[in-house]
Protein backbone atom coordinates (compact mmCIF):
# COMPACT_ATOMS: atom_id res chain seq x y z
CA UNK A 1 0.00 0.00 0.00
CA UNK A 2 1.04 3.59 -0.64
CA UNK A 3 0.37 4.35 3.02
CA UNK A 4 3.37 2.32 4.19
CA UNK A 5 5.95 4.80 2.85
CA UNK A 6 8.24 5.68 5.75
CA UNK A 7 10.19 8.40 3.93
CA UNK A 8 10.17 11.63 5.89
CA UNK A 9 8.10 10.12 8.64
CA UNK A 10 8.15 11.58 12.15
CA UNK A 11 7.93 9.29 15.18
CA UNK A 12 6.68 11.26 18.18
CA UNK A 13 8.64 10.66 21.38
CA UNK A 14 10.33 12.37 24.27
CA UNK A 15 13.99 11.34 24.11
CA UNK A 16 16.94 13.73 24.35
CA UNK A 17 17.11 13.70 20.56
CA UNK A 18 13.48 14.76 20.30
CA UNK A 19 14.05 17.65 22.69
CA UNK A 20 17.16 19.06 21.05
CA UNK A 21 16.75 22.41 19.34
CA UNK A 22 15.90 21.72 15.69
CA UNK A 23 18.36 24.40 14.50
CA UNK A 24 21.12 22.63 16.38
CA UNK A 25 20.00 19.31 14.92
CA UNK A 26 20.42 20.59 11.37
CA UNK A 27 23.92 21.85 12.16
CA UNK A 28 24.82 18.64 14.00
CA UNK A 29 23.60 16.52 11.09
CA UNK A 30 25.94 18.33 8.71
CA UNK A 31 28.76 17.90 11.23
CA UNK A 32 27.95 14.21 11.62
CA UNK A 33 28.14 13.64 7.87
CA UNK A 34 31.54 15.37 7.84
CA UNK A 35 32.66 13.09 10.70
CA UNK A 36 31.48 9.99 8.85
CA UNK A 37 33.38 11.01 5.73
CA UNK A 38 36.57 11.74 7.70
CA UNK A 39 36.94 8.10 8.72
CA UNK A 40 39.81 6.46 6.85
CA UNK A 41 41.00 3.30 8.57
CA UNK A 42 39.41 0.29 10.24
CA UNK A 43 39.36 1.66 13.81
CA UNK A 44 37.83 5.00 12.85
CA UNK A 45 35.17 3.12 10.86
CA UNK A 46 34.48 1.07 13.97
CA UNK A 47 33.91 4.35 15.82
CA UNK A 48 31.51 5.48 13.06
CA UNK A 49 29.56 2.21 13.29
CA UNK A 50 29.39 2.52 17.07
CA UNK A 51 28.12 6.09 16.83
CA UNK A 52 25.33 5.04 14.46
CA UNK A 53 24.29 2.20 16.78
CA UNK A 54 24.33 4.60 19.73
CA UNK A 55 22.12 7.09 17.86
CA UNK A 56 19.52 4.41 17.16
CA UNK A 57 19.53 3.32 20.81
CA UNK A 58 19.16 6.88 22.14
CA UNK A 59 16.35 7.70 19.70
CA UNK A 60 14.26 4.74 20.92
CA UNK A 61 13.24 3.89 17.35
CA UNK A 62 12.91 0.18 16.60
CA UNK A 63 15.58 -1.56 14.52
CA UNK A 64 12.85 -2.88 12.27
CA UNK A 65 11.92 0.66 11.21
CA UNK A 66 15.57 1.58 10.64
CA UNK A 67 16.16 -1.46 8.45
CA UNK A 68 12.95 -0.78 6.54
CA UNK A 69 14.07 2.80 5.89
CA UNK A 70 17.31 1.52 4.35
CA UNK A 71 15.54 -0.56 1.72
CA UNK A 72 15.56 2.15 -0.97
CA UNK A 73 19.36 2.28 -0.67
CA UNK A 74 19.85 -1.38 -1.56
CA UNK A 75 20.53 -0.57 -5.20
CA UNK A 76 23.21 2.05 -4.45
CA UNK A 77 24.83 -0.21 -1.86
CA UNK A 78 24.85 -3.17 -4.25
CA UNK A 79 26.29 -0.98 -7.01
CA UNK A 80 29.22 0.36 -4.94
CA UNK A 81 29.87 -3.04 -3.40
CA UNK A 82 30.07 -4.56 -6.86
CA UNK A 83 32.68 -2.07 -8.05
CA UNK A 84 34.71 -2.13 -4.87
CA UNK A 85 34.71 -5.89 -4.71
CA UNK A 86 35.70 -6.66 -8.28
CA UNK A 87 37.75 -3.67 -9.37
CA UNK A 88 40.01 -3.05 -6.38
CA UNK A 89 43.53 -4.39 -6.64
CA UNK A 90 45.73 -5.02 -3.64
CA UNK A 91 48.32 -7.29 -2.09
CA UNK A 92 46.30 -10.10 -0.53
CA UNK A 93 44.53 -12.22 -3.14
CA UNK A 94 41.53 -14.01 -1.65
CA UNK A 95 39.74 -15.60 -4.59
CA UNK A 96 40.91 -15.94 -8.13
CA UNK A 97 38.41 -17.32 -10.57
CA UNK A 98 38.56 -17.06 -14.39
CA UNK A 99 39.39 -13.35 -14.87
CA UNK A 100 37.96 -12.20 -11.59
CA UNK A 101 40.30 -11.48 -8.73
CA UNK A 102 38.95 -10.57 -5.32
CA UNK A 103 41.46 -8.99 -2.98
CA UNK A 104 41.18 -8.53 0.76
CA UNK A 105 41.38 -4.78 0.16
CA UNK A 106 38.29 -4.96 -2.04
CA UNK A 107 36.32 -6.69 0.68
CA UNK A 108 37.43 -4.15 3.29
CA UNK A 109 36.64 -1.20 1.01
CA UNK A 110 33.16 -2.54 0.29
CA UNK A 111 32.44 -2.98 3.99
CA UNK A 112 33.69 0.56 4.64
CA UNK A 113 31.50 2.00 1.87
CA UNK A 114 28.43 0.17 3.17
CA UNK A 115 29.20 1.47 6.66
CA UNK A 116 29.65 5.00 5.38
CA UNK A 117 26.38 5.04 3.43
CA UNK A 118 24.33 3.46 6.19
CA UNK A 119 25.83 5.63 8.94
CA UNK A 120 25.05 8.70 6.87
CA UNK A 121 21.47 7.58 6.33
CA UNK A 122 20.93 6.57 9.96
CA UNK A 123 22.46 9.83 11.15
CA UNK A 124 20.31 12.09 8.98
CA UNK A 125 17.06 10.19 9.42
CA UNK A 126 17.41 9.84 13.18
CA UNK A 127 18.74 13.30 13.89
CA UNK A 128 16.32 14.99 11.52
CA UNK A 129 13.24 13.34 10.09
CA UNK A 130 12.44 10.64 12.65
CA UNK A 131 12.82 12.79 15.74
CA UNK A 132 11.83 16.24 14.46
CA UNK A 133 8.32 17.16 13.37
CA UNK A 134 8.20 18.65 9.86
CA UNK A 135 6.88 21.95 11.21
CA UNK A 136 9.83 22.27 13.60
CA UNK A 137 12.20 21.37 10.81
CA UNK A 138 11.01 24.04 8.39
CA UNK A 139 10.83 26.54 11.24
CA UNK A 140 14.45 25.85 12.09
CA UNK A 141 15.45 26.06 8.44
CA UNK A 142 13.80 29.45 8.16
CA UNK A 143 15.77 30.72 11.19
CA UNK A 144 19.03 29.31 9.93
CA UNK A 145 18.54 30.84 6.49
CA UNK A 146 17.30 34.17 7.88
CA UNK A 147 20.59 35.99 7.09
CA UNK A 148 19.91 35.32 3.38
CA UNK A 149 17.01 37.78 3.59
CA UNK A 150 19.63 40.51 3.40
CA UNK A 151 20.28 39.52 -0.20
CA UNK A 152 16.52 39.62 -0.92
CA UNK A 153 15.90 35.87 -0.81
CA UNK A 154 12.26 35.13 0.17
CA UNK A 155 13.23 32.85 3.04
CA UNK A 156 9.91 32.97 4.85
CA UNK A 157 7.89 32.26 1.70
CA UNK A 158 10.21 29.40 0.85
CA UNK A 159 9.80 27.78 4.25
CA UNK A 160 6.02 28.34 4.28
CA UNK A 161 5.84 26.56 0.92
CA UNK A 162 7.86 23.71 2.31
CA UNK A 163 5.68 23.48 5.42
CA UNK A 164 2.53 23.35 3.31
CA UNK A 165 3.99 20.79 0.92
CA UNK A 166 5.08 18.54 3.79
CA UNK A 167 1.75 18.97 5.52
CA UNK A 168 -0.17 17.85 2.44
CA UNK A 169 1.87 14.81 1.45
CA UNK A 170 -0.05 12.45 3.79
CA UNK A 171 -3.35 14.09 2.83
CA UNK A 172 -2.71 13.60 -0.87
CA UNK A 173 -1.57 10.02 -0.33
CA UNK A 174 -4.77 9.28 1.55
CA UNK A 175 -6.79 11.01 -1.15
CA UNK A 176 -5.08 8.98 -3.91
CA UNK A 177 -5.82 5.81 -2.00
CA UNK A 178 -9.46 6.76 -1.64
CA UNK A 179 -9.93 7.71 -5.29
CA UNK A 180 -8.17 4.52 -6.40
CA UNK A 181 -10.51 2.44 -4.24
CA UNK A 182 -13.54 4.31 -5.57
CA UNK A 183 -12.51 3.73 -9.19
CA UNK A 184 -11.65 0.09 -8.47
CA UNK A 185 -15.16 -0.29 -7.09
CA UNK A 186 -16.35 0.84 -10.53
CA UNK A 187 -14.27 -1.87 -12.15
CA UNK A 188 -11.21 0.21 -13.08
CA UNK A 189 -8.14 -1.96 -13.63
CA UNK A 190 -4.70 -0.45 -12.95
CA UNK A 191 -2.63 -3.61 -12.97
CA UNK A 192 -3.06 -5.29 -16.32
CA UNK A 193 -2.90 -4.45 -20.02
CA UNK A 194 -0.34 -2.73 -22.22
CA UNK A 195 1.66 0.33 -21.18
CA UNK A 196 -0.71 2.59 -23.15
CA UNK A 197 -3.74 1.06 -21.47
CA UNK A 198 -2.23 1.46 -18.03
CA UNK A 199 -1.37 5.09 -18.69
CA UNK A 200 -4.95 5.68 -19.80
CA UNK A 201 -6.22 3.93 -16.67
CA UNK A 202 -4.58 6.67 -14.60
CA UNK A 203 -6.87 9.38 -16.01
CA UNK A 204 -9.76 8.50 -13.65
CA UNK A 205 -7.36 8.97 -10.71
CA UNK A 206 -5.41 12.03 -11.85
CA UNK A 207 -8.36 14.24 -12.81
CA UNK A 208 -10.19 13.95 -9.47
CA UNK A 209 -6.86 14.24 -7.64
CA UNK A 210 -5.90 17.49 -9.41
CA UNK A 211 -9.35 18.95 -8.93
CA UNK A 212 -9.27 18.22 -5.22
CA UNK A 213 -5.71 19.55 -4.88
CA UNK A 214 -6.77 22.86 -6.43
CA UNK A 215 -9.89 22.95 -4.27
CA UNK A 216 -7.76 22.37 -1.17
CA UNK A 217 -5.28 25.07 -2.19
CA UNK A 218 -8.14 27.49 -2.65
CA UNK A 219 -9.67 26.64 0.72
CA UNK A 220 -6.30 26.89 2.44
CA UNK A 221 -5.64 30.30 0.90
CA UNK A 222 -9.02 31.55 2.09
CA UNK A 223 -8.44 30.15 5.58
CA UNK A 224 -5.03 31.81 5.76
CA UNK A 225 -6.42 35.15 4.63
CA UNK A 226 -9.21 34.87 7.20
CA UNK A 227 -6.50 34.66 9.84
CA UNK A 228 -4.83 37.76 8.42
CA UNK A 229 -1.78 35.99 7.03
CA UNK A 230 0.28 38.40 4.94
CA UNK A 231 3.80 37.01 4.81
CA UNK A 232 6.51 36.80 7.40
CA UNK A 233 7.02 40.50 8.24
CA UNK A 234 6.18 41.28 11.83
CA UNK A 235 4.90 37.79 12.48
CA UNK A 236 5.40 36.50 16.02
CA UNK A 237 5.63 32.85 17.00
CA UNK A 238 3.84 30.67 19.49
CA UNK A 239 6.92 28.58 20.27
CA UNK A 240 10.18 30.50 20.40
CA UNK A 241 13.27 28.42 19.74
CA UNK A 242 15.83 28.77 22.51
CA UNK A 243 19.10 26.94 22.95
CA UNK A 244 19.29 24.96 26.20
CA UNK A 245 22.23 23.42 28.07
CA UNK A 246 21.63 20.08 26.35
CA UNK A 247 22.15 21.70 22.95
CA UNK A 248 25.63 22.86 23.91
CA UNK A 249 26.33 19.47 25.45
CA UNK A 250 25.31 17.88 22.13
CA UNK A 251 27.80 20.14 20.34
CA UNK A 252 30.53 18.93 22.69
CA UNK A 253 29.62 15.29 22.05
CA UNK A 254 29.67 15.86 18.29
CA UNK A 255 33.03 17.68 18.51
CA UNK A 256 34.42 14.80 20.54
CA UNK A 257 33.16 12.36 17.90
CA UNK A 258 34.77 14.22 15.02
CA UNK A 259 38.01 14.68 16.96
CA UNK A 260 38.20 11.01 17.89
CA UNK A 261 37.56 9.93 14.29
CA UNK A 262 40.37 12.24 13.18
CA UNK A 263 42.66 10.95 15.95
CA UNK A 264 41.89 7.31 15.21
CA UNK A 265 42.80 7.97 11.58
CA UNK A 266 46.35 8.65 12.75
CA UNK A 267 46.82 5.18 14.18
CA UNK A 268 48.37 3.10 11.40
CA UNK A 269 46.38 -0.09 11.52
CA UNK A 270 45.14 -2.47 8.89
CA UNK A 271 43.93 -1.29 5.51
CA UNK A 272 42.88 2.30 5.06
CA UNK A 273 41.19 4.21 2.30
CA UNK B 1 -31.88 -15.78 1.81
CA UNK B 2 -28.53 -14.29 2.76
CA UNK B 3 -26.90 -11.78 0.43
CA UNK B 4 -23.66 -11.25 2.34
CA UNK B 5 -22.23 -13.24 5.19
CA UNK B 6 -19.20 -12.53 7.34
CA UNK B 7 -17.76 -15.39 9.40
CA UNK B 8 -15.38 -14.57 12.28
CA UNK B 9 -13.95 -11.64 10.37
CA UNK B 10 -11.15 -9.63 11.94
CA UNK B 11 -9.50 -6.64 10.29
CA UNK B 12 -6.39 -4.97 11.67
CA UNK B 13 -4.91 -1.75 10.24
CA UNK B 14 -1.08 -1.63 9.93
CA UNK B 15 -0.42 -4.82 11.89
CA UNK B 16 2.94 -5.10 13.73
CA UNK B 17 3.56 -1.34 13.79
CA UNK B 18 3.02 1.27 16.50
CA UNK B 19 -0.04 2.42 14.52
CA UNK B 20 -1.75 -1.00 14.71
CA UNK B 21 -5.51 -0.77 15.22
CA UNK B 22 -8.23 -3.44 15.24
CA UNK B 23 -11.16 -2.12 13.21
CA UNK B 24 -13.23 -5.32 13.20
CA UNK B 25 -12.95 -7.87 15.97
CA UNK B 26 -14.21 -11.39 15.22
CA UNK B 27 -17.39 -10.20 13.52
CA UNK B 28 -20.00 -12.65 12.24
CA UNK B 29 -22.96 -11.22 10.38
CA UNK B 30 -25.64 -12.19 7.89
CA UNK B 31 -27.29 -9.60 5.69
CA UNK B 32 -30.70 -10.52 4.27
CA UNK B 33 -31.23 -10.41 0.54
CA UNK B 34 -33.96 -8.30 -1.04
CA UNK B 35 -34.31 -5.70 1.70
CA UNK B 36 -32.69 -2.42 2.74
CA UNK B 37 -30.33 -2.87 5.67
CA UNK B 38 -29.15 0.13 7.65
CA UNK B 39 -25.67 -0.08 9.13
CA UNK B 40 -25.34 2.24 12.11
CA UNK B 41 -22.71 3.07 14.68
CA UNK B 42 -20.84 6.12 15.84
CA UNK B 43 -17.60 7.35 14.23
CA UNK B 44 -14.80 4.79 14.37
CA UNK B 45 -17.01 1.80 15.11
CA UNK B 46 -15.81 -0.04 11.99
CA UNK B 47 -18.67 0.58 9.54
CA UNK B 48 -16.62 1.95 6.67
CA UNK B 49 -13.98 -0.76 7.11
CA UNK B 50 -16.68 -3.40 6.96
CA UNK B 51 -18.26 -2.19 3.71
CA UNK B 52 -14.90 -2.36 1.93
CA UNK B 53 -14.75 -6.06 2.78
CA UNK B 54 -18.07 -6.72 1.06
CA UNK B 55 -16.73 -6.22 -2.48
CA UNK B 56 -13.19 -7.42 -1.84
CA UNK B 57 -11.46 -4.02 -1.93
CA UNK B 58 -9.71 -5.06 1.26
CA UNK B 59 -8.97 -8.54 2.46
CA UNK B 60 -9.83 -9.46 6.05
CA UNK B 61 -6.88 -10.21 8.34
CA UNK B 62 -8.71 -13.40 9.25
CA UNK B 63 -12.15 -14.87 8.65
CA UNK B 64 -14.27 -15.43 5.54
CA UNK B 65 -16.55 -13.21 3.47
CA UNK B 66 -19.36 -14.86 1.51
CA UNK B 67 -21.30 -13.11 -1.25
CA UNK B 68 -24.30 -15.09 -2.47
CA UNK B 69 -22.87 -18.12 -0.66
CA UNK B 70 -19.47 -17.93 -2.40
CA UNK B 71 -16.23 -17.35 -0.50
CA UNK B 72 -14.97 -14.28 -2.35
CA UNK B 73 -11.30 -14.89 -1.51
CA UNK B 74 -11.36 -18.55 -2.69
CA UNK B 75 -9.60 -17.39 -5.87
CA UNK B 76 -7.91 -14.03 -5.20
CA UNK B 77 -7.17 -13.51 -8.90
CA UNK B 78 -10.86 -13.41 -9.75
CA UNK B 79 -11.74 -10.93 -7.02
CA UNK B 80 -12.65 -8.18 -9.47
CA UNK B 81 -15.90 -9.88 -10.52
CA UNK B 82 -17.22 -9.31 -7.00
CA UNK B 83 -16.75 -5.58 -7.54
CA UNK B 84 -19.57 -5.81 -10.08
CA UNK B 85 -21.71 -8.06 -7.88
CA UNK B 86 -21.42 -5.75 -4.90
CA UNK B 87 -21.54 -2.10 -5.96
CA UNK B 88 -19.93 0.20 -3.41
CA UNK B 89 -20.62 3.93 -3.25
CA UNK B 90 -17.96 5.61 -1.11
CA UNK B 91 -18.41 8.49 1.29
CA UNK B 92 -18.51 11.82 -0.60
CA UNK B 93 -18.50 10.01 -3.97
CA UNK B 94 -18.79 13.32 -5.88
CA UNK B 95 -14.98 13.62 -5.71
CA UNK B 96 -14.47 10.61 -7.96
CA UNK B 97 -16.13 12.11 -11.06
CA UNK B 98 -13.74 12.66 -13.96
CA UNK B 99 -15.40 12.36 -17.38
CA UNK B 100 -16.35 15.09 -19.83
CA UNK B 101 -20.07 14.49 -19.58
CA UNK B 102 -22.36 13.07 -16.93
CA UNK B 103 -23.45 10.36 -19.35
CA UNK B 104 -19.90 9.15 -19.91
CA UNK B 105 -19.14 9.21 -16.21
CA UNK B 106 -22.13 7.04 -15.36
CA UNK B 107 -21.14 4.71 -18.21
CA UNK B 108 -17.63 4.17 -16.77
CA UNK B 109 -18.63 1.21 -14.57
CA UNK B 110 -20.86 -0.62 -17.08
CA UNK B 111 -18.21 -0.10 -19.80
CA UNK B 112 -15.60 -1.70 -17.56
CA UNK B 113 -17.93 -4.69 -17.29
CA UNK B 114 -17.51 -5.20 -21.03
CA UNK B 115 -21.16 -4.65 -21.96
CA UNK B 116 -22.15 -3.56 -25.48
CA UNK B 117 -23.03 0.04 -26.25
CA UNK B 118 -26.79 -0.41 -26.39
CA UNK B 119 -26.87 -2.15 -23.02
CA UNK B 120 -24.60 0.50 -21.47
CA UNK B 121 -26.80 3.37 -22.62
CA UNK B 122 -29.97 1.55 -21.48
CA UNK B 123 -28.46 1.16 -18.02
CA UNK B 124 -27.21 4.75 -17.91
CA UNK B 125 -30.64 6.11 -18.73
CA UNK B 126 -32.37 3.86 -16.21
CA UNK B 127 -29.96 4.77 -13.40
CA UNK B 128 -30.35 8.46 -14.30
CA UNK B 129 -34.11 8.22 -13.79
CA UNK B 130 -33.74 6.61 -10.35
CA UNK B 131 -31.30 9.31 -9.29
CA UNK B 132 -33.37 12.18 -10.65
CA UNK B 133 -30.94 13.15 -13.39
CA UNK B 134 -32.69 14.87 -16.30
CA UNK B 135 -31.76 14.10 -19.93
CA UNK B 136 -30.27 17.64 -20.33
CA UNK B 137 -28.09 17.08 -17.30
CA UNK B 138 -26.69 13.89 -18.88
CA UNK B 139 -24.93 15.97 -21.55
CA UNK B 140 -23.45 18.51 -19.10
CA UNK B 141 -19.99 18.40 -17.59
CA UNK B 142 -20.13 16.86 -14.11
CA UNK B 143 -18.05 19.78 -12.83
CA UNK B 144 -20.80 22.28 -13.67
CA UNK B 145 -23.28 20.62 -11.31
CA UNK B 146 -24.14 21.42 -7.71
CA UNK B 147 -22.83 19.25 -4.85
CA UNK B 148 -26.08 17.32 -4.46
CA UNK B 149 -26.35 16.74 -8.21
CA UNK B 150 -22.77 15.46 -8.38
CA UNK B 151 -23.55 13.06 -5.55
CA UNK B 152 -26.52 11.70 -7.48
CA UNK B 153 -24.40 11.26 -10.62
CA UNK B 154 -21.84 9.27 -8.61
CA UNK B 155 -24.55 7.02 -7.15
CA UNK B 156 -26.04 6.52 -10.63
CA UNK B 157 -22.56 5.42 -11.76
CA UNK B 158 -22.69 2.48 -9.38
CA UNK B 159 -26.41 1.73 -9.91
CA UNK B 160 -25.79 1.46 -13.66
CA UNK B 161 -23.58 -1.56 -12.96
CA UNK B 162 -26.80 -3.24 -11.71
CA UNK B 163 -25.07 -4.94 -8.78
CA UNK B 164 -26.86 -7.66 -6.83
CA UNK B 165 -25.98 -5.78 -3.67
CA UNK B 166 -25.74 -1.99 -3.58
CA UNK B 167 -23.74 -0.61 -0.66
CA UNK B 168 -23.77 3.12 0.12
CA UNK B 169 -21.49 4.69 2.71
CA UNK B 170 -23.23 7.78 4.15
CA UNK B 171 -25.02 8.64 0.88
CA UNK B 172 -26.83 11.64 2.41
CA UNK B 173 -23.99 13.11 4.49
CA UNK B 174 -23.82 16.88 4.36
CA UNK B 175 -26.97 17.40 2.30
CA UNK B 176 -30.03 19.50 3.14
CA UNK B 177 -33.33 17.72 3.97
CA UNK B 178 -34.55 17.98 0.38
CA UNK B 179 -31.30 16.57 -0.98
CA UNK B 180 -31.46 13.69 1.53
CA UNK B 181 -35.03 12.96 0.52
CA UNK B 182 -34.17 12.92 -3.19
CA UNK B 183 -31.22 10.58 -2.76
CA UNK B 184 -32.66 8.17 -0.20
CA UNK B 185 -36.09 8.16 -1.88
CA UNK B 186 -34.42 7.35 -5.19
CA UNK B 187 -32.48 4.51 -3.61
CA UNK B 188 -35.63 3.09 -2.09
CA UNK B 189 -37.67 3.19 -5.28
CA UNK B 190 -34.72 1.54 -7.05
CA UNK B 191 -34.64 -1.22 -4.41
CA UNK B 192 -38.42 -1.77 -4.45
CA UNK B 193 -38.44 -2.05 -8.21
CA UNK B 194 -35.33 -4.21 -8.65
CA UNK B 195 -35.92 -6.32 -5.53
CA UNK B 196 -32.19 -6.47 -4.90
CA UNK B 197 -30.23 -5.94 -1.68
CA UNK B 198 -29.27 -2.49 -0.45
CA UNK B 199 -27.02 -1.63 2.50
CA UNK B 200 -26.93 1.98 3.71
CA UNK B 201 -24.38 3.22 6.23
CA UNK B 202 -25.73 6.17 8.19
CA UNK B 203 -25.65 8.15 11.41
CA UNK B 204 -29.13 9.54 11.00
CA UNK B 205 -31.76 7.72 13.05
CA UNK B 206 -34.55 9.53 11.22
CA UNK B 207 -33.28 8.43 7.81
CA UNK B 208 -32.77 4.83 8.93
CA UNK B 209 -36.22 4.72 10.51
CA UNK B 210 -37.82 5.87 7.28
CA UNK B 211 -35.86 3.92 4.74
CA UNK B 212 -34.50 0.69 6.16
CA UNK B 213 -36.17 -2.67 6.79
CA UNK B 214 -33.37 -4.19 8.85
CA UNK B 215 -30.80 -2.52 11.09
CA UNK B 216 -27.33 -3.56 12.20
CA UNK B 217 -25.75 -1.54 15.02
CA UNK B 218 -21.99 -1.59 15.47
CA UNK B 219 -19.92 -0.54 18.45
CA UNK B 220 -16.18 -0.79 19.07
CA UNK B 221 -15.38 -3.11 16.16
CA UNK B 222 -18.20 -5.53 17.06
CA UNK B 223 -21.86 -6.07 16.15
CA UNK B 224 -23.90 -4.57 18.97
CA UNK B 225 -27.43 -5.29 17.81
CA UNK B 226 -29.24 -6.63 14.77
CA UNK B 227 -32.91 -6.92 13.89
CA UNK B 228 -35.84 -5.35 12.11
CA UNK B 229 -36.10 -1.58 12.35
CA UNK B 230 -38.95 -1.80 14.87
CA UNK B 231 -37.04 -4.27 17.07
CA UNK B 232 -33.91 -2.17 17.16
CA UNK B 233 -35.65 1.10 17.97
CA UNK B 234 -37.47 -0.59 20.87
CA UNK B 235 -34.15 -0.62 22.73
CA UNK B 236 -33.78 3.10 23.27
CA UNK B 237 -31.59 2.72 26.37
CA UNK B 238 -29.19 0.22 24.81
CA UNK B 239 -28.78 2.49 21.78
CA UNK B 240 -27.97 5.53 23.89
CA UNK B 241 -25.33 3.49 25.74
CA UNK B 242 -23.32 3.24 22.47
CA UNK B 243 -23.72 6.90 21.64
CA UNK B 244 -26.72 6.56 19.32
CA UNK B 245 -30.28 7.62 19.92
CA UNK B 246 -33.73 6.62 18.71
CA UNK B 247 -35.63 8.86 16.25
CA UNK B 248 -37.29 11.91 17.78
CA UNK B 249 -40.83 10.54 17.26
CA UNK B 250 -39.89 7.32 19.05
CA UNK B 251 -38.56 9.37 21.94
CA UNK B 252 -41.80 11.36 21.99
CA UNK B 253 -43.87 8.15 22.09
CA UNK B 254 -41.70 6.76 24.90
CA UNK B 255 -42.18 9.94 26.93
CA UNK B 256 -45.95 9.79 26.37
CA UNK B 257 -45.95 6.19 27.54
CA UNK B 258 -44.02 7.17 30.67
CA UNK B 259 -46.86 9.54 31.45
CA UNK B 260 -49.27 6.63 31.39
CA UNK B 261 -50.69 6.97 27.89
CA UNK B 262 -51.48 3.79 26.00
CA UNK B 263 -49.16 3.96 22.99
CA UNK B 264 -47.91 0.78 21.28
CA UNK B 265 -44.18 -0.12 21.15
CA UNK B 266 -42.00 0.13 18.07
CA UNK B 267 -43.18 3.40 16.56
CA UNK B 268 -40.40 5.02 14.58
CA UNK B 269 -42.02 7.03 11.80
CA UNK B 270 -43.98 10.22 12.02
CA UNK B 271 -46.90 8.62 10.14
CA UNK B 272 -47.22 5.73 12.62
CA UNK B 273 -46.96 8.10 15.57
CA UNK B 274 -49.64 10.33 14.09
CA UNK B 275 -52.14 7.50 13.67
CA UNK B 276 -51.36 6.10 17.13
CA UNK B 277 -51.92 9.49 18.78
CA UNK B 278 -55.08 10.11 16.74
CA UNK B 279 -56.41 6.68 17.74
CA UNK B 280 -55.65 7.51 21.35
CA UNK B 281 -57.41 10.86 21.13
CA UNK B 282 -60.53 9.45 19.52
CA UNK B 283 -60.48 6.60 22.07
CA UNK B 284 -60.22 9.19 24.87
CA UNK B 285 -63.25 11.08 23.54
CA UNK B 286 -65.49 8.09 23.87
Amino acid sequence: MIKDITLGQYFPGNTVLHRLDPRMKIILTVAYIVGVFLAKNMISFAAVAASAVLLVIISGISWKTIIKSMKPLIFIVAFTTFFNLFFTTGDVLLISFWRINIYLEGVVYSVMMILRISAMLVGTTILLTYTTSPIMLTDALERLLAPLRKIKLPVHEFSMMMTIALRFIPTLIEETDKIMSAQKARGADFESGSLMRRAKALVPILIPLFISAFRRADELATAMECRCYRGGDGRTRMTKLKYAARDFFAVLVMAAFIASVAALNMIPMGISL
Amino acid sequence: MTAIELKNVTYVYSPDTPFCKTALDDVSLEIKAGVITGLMGHTGSGKSTMVQLFNGLTRPTSGTVFVGGEDIWAEPKKISRFRFKVGLVFQYPEYQLFEETVRRDIAFGPTNMGLDEAEVSRRVEEAAIFCGISPEMLEKSPFDLSGGQKRRVAIAGIMAMEPEVLVLDEPAAGLDPQGREEILGGIRSYQRQKKNTVIIVSHSMEDMARYSDEIVVMDHAKIFMQGSTAEVFKNAEALSSVGLSVPQVTELCNKLKERGLDIPDGIYTTEAAKSAILALLSGGNK
